[in-house]
């Protein structure tokens, strides 16, 4: 650890984590590795993938395109924080019950991005869902089923 | 993909933020969204000895009409520029074109002022702002500044910004009511640099003439261009089929395209005619005449 | 009167039903444990240093400046990892007398592609390793590169190997019939020239290892993100000189494969050896930048090939050769993908007449290795491509050349001429069935209100076939394999009744766990919530041949598990019978509870089952009846099962631009029996993506100079959901004859058809101009000119007949 190392106190899924670290140390390396918050996955770091996407200050934002000494003081949600105990939350649900994932490397990026998308537009349709996604990346599922789920997800959110 | 070391350092305002630069010299860069200068890091392709952050610089977000223009400050978020009412009222082309800008998650926390500054001749803002004649509003040790757009677009990621300014914000004229305006984007894939994207803008007189046109394309040269000669052959006259095609004929001799492995130059040159020919024509359609 | 049945309890169902995977609810939390979210106590990070250099003599390499940075362990170059290590392993040699080029994991004298491993640091970080690799000073001496197939093949070209009379590895022709009389003799030869450029399979997750090599008990213990974890154990031991039975490979969570994950990487032995001397377990994680050079590459080829038909559309003949555009070392697979498009090249076509050769060509790219698919989407745009083309030439209905080609359901099985026998099919029926879907999915009124409104609107067809199944283990060792291709599972039910699936398979998103419970459940009537699967672990799991790959897990290790289901079921009901006093042939089990047969009063729990066999035995287990309750079968399937599928496409040109865009995508599809049809459509679709994204945007560019100019997410170009279409499965089911439970694989499907399907479609919306796609991916200024082309020539046409 240099002398530049700088203090950093942000609160995870409602817990505050603190530390110092170095200026270049990514908020991703930081969530995965002084946090031990593995759901938060690097399939890019240069911002196209869409994997290590989480919430801060309540919008979706990449991980590795930002500092951890950025997010000092910041109010952060990853996958970790979604589920309620053991309980999956409906937007979880739906990508289960609609087969949207299969490795699964890419599926907490889509579901921090949906989360995000949920809430500003409950009633999407399919071409918006379409277009919420496509800055994440997924290999595996040809992205119909993602869309279903995403989609099966809204209605039960209206009920 | 790790970036090399660095050095950190927040600056409160923008005054602090050039002080900064002012002390740690050319090798500093300012910090804004990250969408641009982190990838580059993380390549190793940037190097910067100290990142002076002013993503929490006081000041720097607004986003409002002032005299006749819309002023946005370089820490606007693109996103929120996008979903803006008085962006939207002033300037509907904006968030035309910023819907082509990356993605949501790209656009929550990319700003304004770090695409005009990082200056890729790729992407949409510069090429809007040059199109509609903005203006950049810089600050250095000396005071403020305003320059022209096509005269900060210097070439490829570089600007008229000395190492110790900060841009702080950009000014765009209001279009009058009834502007039609379009953008039109050849990409690979959605969200990502167009290959070629043009914009349009044009207001017609109540007798069917064209009393204002501004017209621009990115991906066509080192810097973006507004498109003066397609711009001077519509102006003041009906905007026919045949008014469109000659302006667009103009474009290829005001581009200087180069290839790269998307798209050969000759295949950017025909496709800016191509689309500044179609941003005109639903542009045109999209005007509205005052009665 | 009424009689009133009694209640027939009968057993849940599984196979055939889209049970919710088991796999998913961990990952959805956030809870999976890929590779890299392993942490080993003592751990330390490694990093590799590549060349910027596509050819070139390794002058010297100067580490000192690296090795005293602070943090640094160690750094390492090719000199001190060939002191331990053996040269890379090849395992297919399916060519003979072929010339094979082997390389250490770390360049020892002579680099031969640009990103080809020269030295690795490791650190206690990754930031500070990346750092060291900073530090490192290489002098090169550079040597005339050989960027692409013409320059390697070119009378002068410089040699990659001089020991080599030129830069051909092998080359093998297989001949069927008498091709020569039936060219000669042919009504009509249709022929072209294809490319497929190069791509790979690119998962999200890039590959990464944990080695931790204890010099005191000579033992090495792997966290390895593989599709093999039994090859890869076998070829470490090969390489590193331990024997197997020390070394354990566990794989984690795989972020996809994709074939890319099969093949055994530098990267292993790098961190092995680091291990070994700095006496840490070493993480060696590729990047993403890393997996554009480092993992393997795949698809690049080119195909010149003819076909020869008679006046009705029947084809009498193929010949032509397939060029695999290798790199400048051999993989694991070595010439195996190139070959497979030759394997396959007939398709599902009757064609009596063949003569097919693959080359296979070293250039200074990176090496060529698996890709889902392997050669077989090549052999697919060779068949594909060729029919259509005859087709117009003949002026024939493009489903109508195709049904007159296949052979009739009677004919299986099928010699295709060359190596594969087809096990089953119903390609006419197949073919109906995408017809009248297509039709009831109203395409060509949109079609034709699209061409009314001036838009360029094509369908596209694809009939394809997917050998699946690899195996039988000696076909395999005889066509140059040298691995086989069985599989091996255990079924063990524990002393309270619930059972274990262990497989040598592994999971990398297919969904084996949630397949291999339900296949397990039925097999031996007891719910699938009684039914745990662990897969990647060699130190407690079985042996499987080959790997995962090859469409194998479902139709091998569900045979495997259907034929020690079927055993274990069998012990299960005498120990029943034998607690119920009853006979075991009046037994049965249904869902976990064992009854006599029309008496539902007396019945037992697998709970006791269990008890009875491990715990209290006496008066309980029958005399002469083994403890514990296990079942082991190896499966080496007589033949292989051969899948297929009639795809079609919807899509639409820009003529101005050149840019296709995606409509509707449907597939017709049979796999035999459908274990679950949700993640059978999930593996069509996720296929069908990679292989649209292979036609349309996906490119590994090199230039003259060899350098790869599309070595990021900006410039490789994987589809996203904006350009991916939505997707139509219809599933018939004709079983595999030679595999019990009548399961063929399913893996591979997509990206076999989605490529020449990408082609058919574009020809189809540019029918009055005769384009014809033979270049793959068709990119926006690829097709403009293309368009162009044509436009010219036909106003050419039209002024001389004017």
């Amino acid at each position: 650890m240099s002398d530049d190392s700088q203090a950093v106190s942000v609160t995870i899924n409602g817990h505050l984590y603190s530390g110092t670290c170095e200026p270049r140390l990514t908020l991703a390396d930081f969530i995965r590795h002084e946090c031990g918050l593995t759901g938060t996955h690097l399939g890019c770091e240069h911002g196209v993938c869409g994997a290590c996407t989480i919430i801060v200050d309540g919008r979706s934002t990449r991980a590795c395109l930002m500092l951890a000494v950025q997010a000092d003081g910041s109010e952060i949600t990853t996958v970790e924080g979604l589920a309620n105990g053991a309980e999956l939350n409906p937007l979880q649900e739906a990508f289960w019950n609609n087969h949207g994932l299969q490795c699964g490397f890419c599926t907490p990026g889509m579901l921090m991005c949906a989360t995000e998308f949920l809430e500003g537009n409950p009633e999407p349709t399919a071409d918006e869902v379409r277009e919420c996604i496509s800055g994440n990346l997924c290999r595996c599922t040809g992205y119909a089923s993602i869309v279903a789920s995403v989609l099966s997800a809204a209605e039960e959110l209206r009920r | 993909m790790k970036p090399p070391p660095v050095k950190y350092a927040r600056a409160g305002d923008v005054a602090e933020a050039v002080a900064l630069l002012t002390e740690h010299g050319s090798d500093a860069k300012v910090l804004a969204g990250g969408q641009s200068l982190i990838p580059l890091m993380n390549f190793r392709l940037a190097r910067p000895s100290v990142l002076i952050d002013i993503n929490r610089a006081a000041g720097l977000d607004g986003i409002r009409v002032e005299n006749g223009s819309l002023v946005i400050g370089a820490m606007a978020r693109q996103r929120d520029v996008e979903t803006s009412d008085v962006a939207a009222g002033a300037v509907p082309l904006l968030p035309q074109v910023l819907r082509h800008v990356g993605h949501v998650t790209n656009r929550n926390r990319g700003t304004v002022g770090g695409s005009l500054a990082h200056a890729d001749p790729a992407a949409e803002l510069p090429a809007l702002v040059t199109g509609l004649g903005g203006e950049l509003l810089v600050q250095g040790p000396g005071g403020s500044r305003l320059v022209a757009a096509e005269d900060y677009f210097l070439g490829t990621f570089t600007t008229a910004m000395e190492f110790d300014e900060v841009l702080t914000g950009v000014r765009l004229p209001r279009l009058p009511a009834g502007t039609g305006v379009a953008v039109e984007e050849l990409a690979r894939r959605h969200g990502d640099f167009a290959i070629v994207a043009t914009m349009a803008a044009i207001h017609l007189a109540a007798d069917g003439t064209v009393d204002l046109v501004r017209l621009a394309a990115s991906g066509v040269a080192s810097v973006p261009v507004r498109l003066h000669g397609a711009e001077a052959v519509l102006a003041g006259i009906a905007p026919t089929a045949e008014a469109i095609d000659a302006a667009a004929e103009t474009v290829a001799g005001s581009i200087k395209p180069t290839g790269d492995v998307h798209a050969p130059a000759d295949y950017r040159r025909d496709m800016a005619g191509l689309l500044v020919r179609r941003a005109l024509r639903t542009a045109i359609q999209r005007t509205e005449v005052a009665a | 009167m009424t009689i009133v049945e009694p209640p027939v309890t009968t057993q849940t169902r599984y196979t055939g039903t889209p049970v919710r995977r088991t796999e998913d609810p961990r990952l959805l939390a956030g809870r999976g444990e890929y590779v890299d979210d392993v942490t080993v106590p003592k751990m330390i990070e490694a990093a590799v240093l590549r060349s910027p250099e596509a050819h070139a003599r390794i002058l010297s390499i100067d580490t000192s400046a690296a090795r005293a940075l602070p943090g640094v362990f160690d750094v390492i170059t090719g000199a001190d990892l060939a002191a331990v290590a053996g040269q890379q392993p090849v395992i297919w040699f399916p060519i003979p007398d072929q010339r094979i080029a082997k390389t250490h994991a770390l360049a020892t004298d002579r680099v031969r592609w640009v990103g080809q491993a020269v030295a690795a640091v490791v650190a206690v970080d990754r930031y500070v390793a990346e750092d060291a690799l900073e530090l490192i000073d290489v002098e090169y001496e550079p040597l005339p590169v050989v960027a692409d197939l013409d320059a390697a093949l070119a009378p002068d070209a410089p040699k990659l190997y001089d020991d080599w009379p030129d830069n051909v590895s092998g080359s093998l022709t297989y001949t069927f019939g008498e091709p020569d009389e039936a060219f000669a003799a042919a009504d009509v030869v249709v022929k072209e020239s294809f490319n497929h450029g190069r791509a790979f399979g690119c998962p999200l997750e890039p590959r990464g290892a944990i080695v931790d090599w204890d010099a005191f008990s000579d033992t090495i213990d792997v966290w390895l993100s593989t599709q093999a974890p039994n090859l890869a154990r076998d070829l470490l031991s090969e390489v590193l000189g331990v024997p197997v039975h020390k070394i354990r490979v566990r794989t984690p969570n795989l972020g996809g494969g994709f074939g890319n994950k099969f093949d055994f990487y530098g990267e292993e032995v790098i961190a092995a050896v680091l291990s070994r001397r700095t006496g840490r377990p070493v993480k060696l994680i590729e990047d993403r930048r890393d997996s554009f050079f480092a993992t393997s590459h795949s698809r690049d080829q080119r195909l010149d090939f003819e076909m020869a038909l008679t006046n009705d559309g029947t084809i009498v003949g193929l010949r032509g050769i397939s060029y695999g555009v290798l790199g400048g070392a051999l993989g694991t697979v070595g010439s195996g993908p190139p070959w497979a498009s030759v394997l396959t090249c007939m398709g599902p076509y009757k064609i009596p007449n063949l003569d097919v050769t693959v080359k296979a060509v070293m250039t200074n790219r990176s090496p060529y290795g698996s890709y889902r698919g392997w050669g077989v989407p090549k052999g697919n745009i060779v068949h594909e491509r060729l029919i259509e083309i005859a087709a117009r030439e003949l002026g024939m209905d493009r489903a109508e050349i195709r049904r007159k080609n296949f052979p009739a359901p009677e004919e299986f099985p099928h010699f295709s001429g060359v190596a594969f026998t087809y096990d089953s099919g119903r390609y006419a029926d197949c073919l109906d069935l995408a017809m009248s879907k297509i039709e009831e999915l109203g395409w060509r009124e949109r079609q034709a209100q699209a061409r009314a409104e001036g838009r360029s609107v094509g369908i596209g067809y694809s009939f394809h076939v997917e050998p699946s199944a690899y195996g039988p283990s000696r076909i395999l060792n005889l066509v140059g394999l040298a691995h086989s291709g069985f599989d091996e599972v255990t079924l063990r039910m524990d002393s309270i009744g619930k059972v274990t699936v262990y497989s040598g398979q592994i999971n990398m998103g297919q969904g084996t766990h949630t397949i291999y419970a339900q296949l397990a459940a039925d097999s031996l009537g007891v719910p699938m919530d009684d039914i745990v699967v662990v897969t990647g672990d060699t130190d407690s799991c079985p042996y499987t041949g080959y790997g995962t790959g090859g469409s194998r897990a479902a139709p091998l290790g569900g045979a495997a598990i259907i034929r020690a289901g079927e055993r274990l079921r069998a012990k299960l009901l005498r120990i029943g019978a034998q607690l119920l006093e009853a006979s075991p042939d009046d037994m049965e089990i249904v869902d976990g509870v064992l009854s006599v047969r029309g008496a539902p009063g007396r019945s037992v729990t697998t709970r006791e089952i269990g008890d009875a066999a491990y715990r209290r035995l006496l008066d309980r287990l029958p005399e002469g009846e083994m403890p514990t309750l296990e079942e082991v079968d190896v499966f080496d399937p007589p033949n292989m099962a051969t899948s297929y599928g009639c795809t079609a496409l919807l899509a639409e040109v820009d003529r101005e631009t050149g840019m296709v865009s995606l409509i509707d995508c449907l597939q017709a599809h049979d796999c035999g029996t459908v274990i679950n049809p949700m993640l059978v459509d999930g593996q069509l679709a996720g296929g069908l993506a990679q292989a649209l994204g292979g036609a349309l945007l996906e490119e590994l560019i090199y230039d003259d100079e060899g350098q790869l100019r599309t070595a990021s997410f900006m410039d490789y170009l994987l589809p996203t959901a904006m350009e991916i279409p939505p997707f139509h499965f219809y599933h018939q089911e004709t079983p595999a004859p030679d595999i019990p439970g009548g399961i063929k694989g399913v893996g591979e499907a997509g990206t076999i058809a989605g490529v020449s399907l990408v082609g058919s479609a574009i020809d189809d919306a540019l029918s009055d101009l005769g384009v014809t796609v033979t270049r793959f991916p068709v990119t926006p200024p690829r097709l403009l000119d293309l368009i162009r082309a044509a436009q010219i020539s036909a106003s050419q046409a039209k002024e001389g007949s004017a």
